[in-house]
């Protein structure tokens, strides 16, 4: 030891010099420690037998314990006594302890007698002090040194609360939580209790908690994070094999951890034999994947491909109604002249659902082409066509031609009479190419566009639109009506672009009297359409009349006024009967009576053409006569179908 | 706990009862009178947050004591081994488990406020040496400004928390007052970096005294014993 000593003399000696300026209130403590690190160095390890401290532990903030080595080389001196001598300094006493340190300073070797020795050297094992609680307090600064035969080997100065290192936490368990549908993993709840040393109940000591795992036969530990909580959830375990857990505890905010508990074996329960190793599992979902990539790309080819009879074959054709003679695609691009050409093929349009309005009445006419119209055909058409077109047609069918116009019957002339009739008349001039549609007002066509129907109609509509078209869509007027109920049809549009349907007439007002005031439009067409309306006209009139629930509209009456059915009428010189002649009133139909042959002329445009009159009596086949009076609302029986009158009703409305 | 001889057995079973509550721990006394469950969530509310806070503060300070212990001083004996001693240790302080326990928590609650009244001058004038250090790194700059921050935070929790658990106490002024400034300022490099590591050793201790004393009322008031 008396090398020691001497080596330590130097060292102090020359670090005292170093230190001379500075603060260090133990600069002894100071540099015996760095001298005796330097000779530690320069010693290597600790087999040259030198005691050192290995570890000073604190595991519950409440006492601490010191641990040294002891290696002591023999036969170099006599195996002396190693003590431990502590020094704390005792916070207010603390320049007390500043002067003795600084004493101290001036021998060295003189230790004050605030050293105290280890109180315990036994409860800690071996080559340990153990300071019990009343010997340790916490945010207090100690030193200890270890002396062999009164020399300092070694001092070390901490404060408690640095040391703390906990015990492991105790009564390990797990529970199974639950196990994957393949049965291939698992995952367990692993709990435990804090150490039963470190009082967390009432908060002296907070712990947070490691936990580790592996399997039996591998070497590396799996770690997780630390966690406040004693338990802790472990996922995806194998089934087929055994676990070992341990969990370690420290001071949260410390760094260092404290032992690891005892290792727990953690067996999870044996699957049956079904469970497939991942290893043969098919790629379920890869190939679901391809598949689907593979049919979207023979789709996609044979969607594409130029190849009809292909695509015939896989993705036929979704069959589409079909009107005969009507191209779908030409109601699509709204082509209305086309289609009311086409319309006016067919005859055998119905518009059921107009018949609960029993105000509208609408007349058909037949508009067939001019050019290929023929008179006999017309007439032939005309008287071979029952009455069920009429009946169907919710009102007589109005073969005849001439009539351009639908219009309502009386009933609907009494309703608006007077607020129709100036709506109509101002919007009645617009021209009907408004929307094309114009001529097909009273044509399903327009039924068909109801929602452009209302557009002009916006300008048209007020005033009941009537159309009289050829046989085909009844519902000219129907339909006008429906669309916009309050479209009186009193109204006339123009028959605008269509040559065939040339019947209809624009209302240009309503006189409250109620005959209708056609406007002069388009006469282009109005002859054409005349002629042939002109033609059934006549044939109709005199089916019509005789049989009962004939109806007889004004259009009726004047088809049968003009005998002649004029195809050549396909000029423009007679337009203004297109627009006039649907309405007949009392006087033009007398009139017109008397001038059979004169179809053209007769409801003058000059005329006053009144608007809706109610048929009053059916006369001879020469026409009918037209009540100017108002009819009853009331009865609507009268309007049982586009306002025409059958013979009994005409009874019953006769005043 | 010792039991005066009374001849009466109603006298002496009295004073066991109240020998019994003093020699408990002290403060048991039930912050919300009537035992009202908002009273208490509320009281638990203010506990959890200070003690979040605390530990924030207490990582706070390990933090910038182990960034400067690593760059300036290396852990070297001449520092560790220094034991300056803190401005705060003047304040009377439980040691021990068993001190805390016996120590009246309103007691507590004033220490606390005290000592982190005193690490306001302290903790201002930290933050301004240490942009004069040497290369600061900014970890410790941005730690320190954090802290000052934290510090007054606390503060505020704790005249929050006394007002509620000891409504009636008169206010605590008493700090320590801190005289360290001149050695952080020193010439002295190496002195200086010593004054440096010692006061953050020291806010170091005094934030886990904090912390330690904030959860243990926690437990005490807020959750009966029973963390």
């Amino acid at each position: 030891m008396d090398l020691w000593q001497l080596l330590l003399t130097l060292a102090l000696a020359g670090s005292s010099d170093a230190f001379s300026g500075s603060e260090a209130i133990s600069p002894t403590l100071d540099s015996a420690s760095q001298s005796l690190q330097s000779l530690n160095a320069s010693l290597g390890t600790n087999s040259s037998g030198k005691p050192e401290f290995t570890k000073c532990r604190s595991p519950e903030l409440e006492t601490f314990s010191c641990h040294w080595t002891d290696k002591i080389q023999h036969g170099l001196e006599s195996p002396g006594s190693i003590q431990l001598f502590y020094i704390r300094s005792l916070g207010a006493n603390l320049k007390q302890l500043t002067s003795e340190i600084q004493t101290a300073r001036k021998n060295t070797q003189d230790w004050t007698e605030e050293w105290k020795e280890c109180p315990d050297y036994v409860s800690a094992g071996e080559n340990s002090c153990y300071f019990n609680s009343s010997y340790t307090s916490i945010w207090v600064p100690y030193c200890i040194k270890l002396t062999n035969n009164g020399g300092t080997v070694e001092q070390k100065c901490f404060s408690v609360e640095e040391i703390v290192q906990p015990d492991p936490p105790i009564s390990l368990n797990w529970t199974l939580l639950n196990i994957s549908l393949t049965g291939i993993h698992a995952d367990i709840q692993v709990r435990w209790e804090p150490p039963s040393s470190a009082d967390v109940q009432k908060g002296w000591i907070v712990l947070e908690y490691e936990l580790q795992y592996k399997q039996v036969n591998e070497t590396q530990w799996k770690m997780m994070d630390p966690v406040m909580s004693t338990s802790v959830p472990v996922y995806s375990l194998r089934l087929d094999k055994e676990y070992e857990v341990r969990v370690r505890s420290r001071q949260r905010n410390s760094e260092k951890y404290g032992v690891f508990s005892e290792v727990l074996y953690v067996t999870l329960p044996q699957m049956s034999s079904f469970v497939c190793e991942e290893d043969l599992e098919f790629p379920w979902f890869l190939t679901t994947i391809f598949g689907i990539f593979g049919l979207t790309a023979i789709l996609f080819v044979v969607i594409f491909s130029k190849q009809q009879r292909i695509k015939m074959l896989i993705l036929p054709p979704v069959p589409v109604p079909k009107i005969k003679g009507i191209d779908p695609d030409l109601l699509k691009e709204g082509k209305l002249e086309e289609v009311n050409t086409i319309l006016a093929i067919h005859d055998h349009y119905k518009p059921e659902f107009y018949n609960d309005d029993s105000w509208v009445e609408f007349i058909e006419l037949d508009i067939d082409d001019l050019d290929e119209k023929t008179e006999g055909s017309d007439t032939d058409r005309l008287l071979n066509s029952d009455r069920q077109k009429s009946l169907n047609l919710l009102g007589a069918k109005d073969d005849d031609s001439g009539r351009t116009s639908c219009y309502e019957p009386d009933l609907l002339e009494t309703d608006f009479n007077t607020s129709d009739i100036d709506d109509g008349t101002s919007e009645v001039a617009q021209p009907q190419r408004l929307k094309g549609e114009a001529d097909l007002l009273c044509l399903d066509q327009k039924n068909q566009n109801k929602p452009s129907y209302p557009h002009a109609s916006s300008v048209t509509h007020r005033p009941s639109v009537i159309r009289v078209e050829e046989d085909k869509p009844q519902p000219l007027l129907t339909g006008e009506t429906e669309s916009a109920p309050q479209v009186v049809p009193t109204q006339i549009n123009n028959p605008s672009s269509l040559a065939n349907i040339d019947f209809y007439a624009q209302v240009s007002d309503i006189t409250p009297a109620g005959s209708v005031v056609l406007s002069p439009g388009q006469r282009n067409k109005a002859g054409t359409a005349q002629s042939s309306v002109h033609a059934e006209e006549v044939s109709l009139c005199q089916a019509n009349f005789i049989a009962d629930n004939a109806y007889f509209c004004e259009s009726d009456a004047k088809k049968c006024i003009p005998s002649a059915p004029h195809t050549e009428v396909k000029s423009l010189t007679e337009p203004r009967f297109n627009q006039e002649d649907i309405y007949i009133t009392t006087e033009s139909l007398t009139t017109t009576a008397g001038r059979s042959g004169t179809v053209k002329h007769t409801p003058s445009s000059e005329l006053p053409v009144p608007d809706y009159t109610s048929i009053h009596i059916v006369q001879s086949p020469q026409g009918l006569l037209l009540n100017a009076t108002a009819l009853p609302l009331s009865d609507k029986e009268f309007l049982s179908s586009c306002g025409y009158v059958s013979t009994d009703q005409l009874n019953k409305i006769m005043p | 706990m010792e039991s005066k001889g009374s001849s009466c057995k109603g006298s002496l079973l009295l004073l066991l009862v109240s020998n019994m509550l003093l020699c408990k721990n002290v403060a048991s006394v039930p912050v919300c009178l009537n035992g009202a469950v908002s009273c208490e969530k509320y009281i638990k509310d203010l506990f959890d947050h200070a003690v979040m806070q605390s530990h924030y503060y207490h990582v706070l300070s390990t933090e910038m004591f182990k960034e400067f212990d690593r760059r300036y001083t290396q852990g070297r004996e001449l520092f560790t081994n220094t034991f300056n001693g803190c401005h705060t240790s003047s304040l009377p302080t439980p040691e021990d488990k068993e001190q805390a326990q016996q120590t009246h928590s309103e007691d507590l609650l004033n220490l606390i406020h005290s000592i982190l009244l005193s690490w306001n001058d302290p903790l201002y004038h930290l933050v301004s040496e240490v942009r004069g250090l040497q290369e600061a790194p900014d970890a410790i700059l941005s730690r320190a400004i954090e802290i000052e921050d934290q510090n007054r935070r606390l503060i505020e929790g704790m005249e929050k928390i006394t007002s509620q658990v000891h409504p009636g106490a008169k206010e605590n002024h008493i700090y320590s007052v801190w005289s360290g400034l001149p050695s952080l300022q020193m010439a002295d490099e190496e002195a200086r970096l010593s004054a440096f590591y010692n006061l953050l050793r020291c806010l170091r201790r005094d934030s886990h005294k904090i912390d330690n004393f904030l959860k243990l009322l926690k437990c005490r008031i807020a959750y009966n014993n029973n963390c």
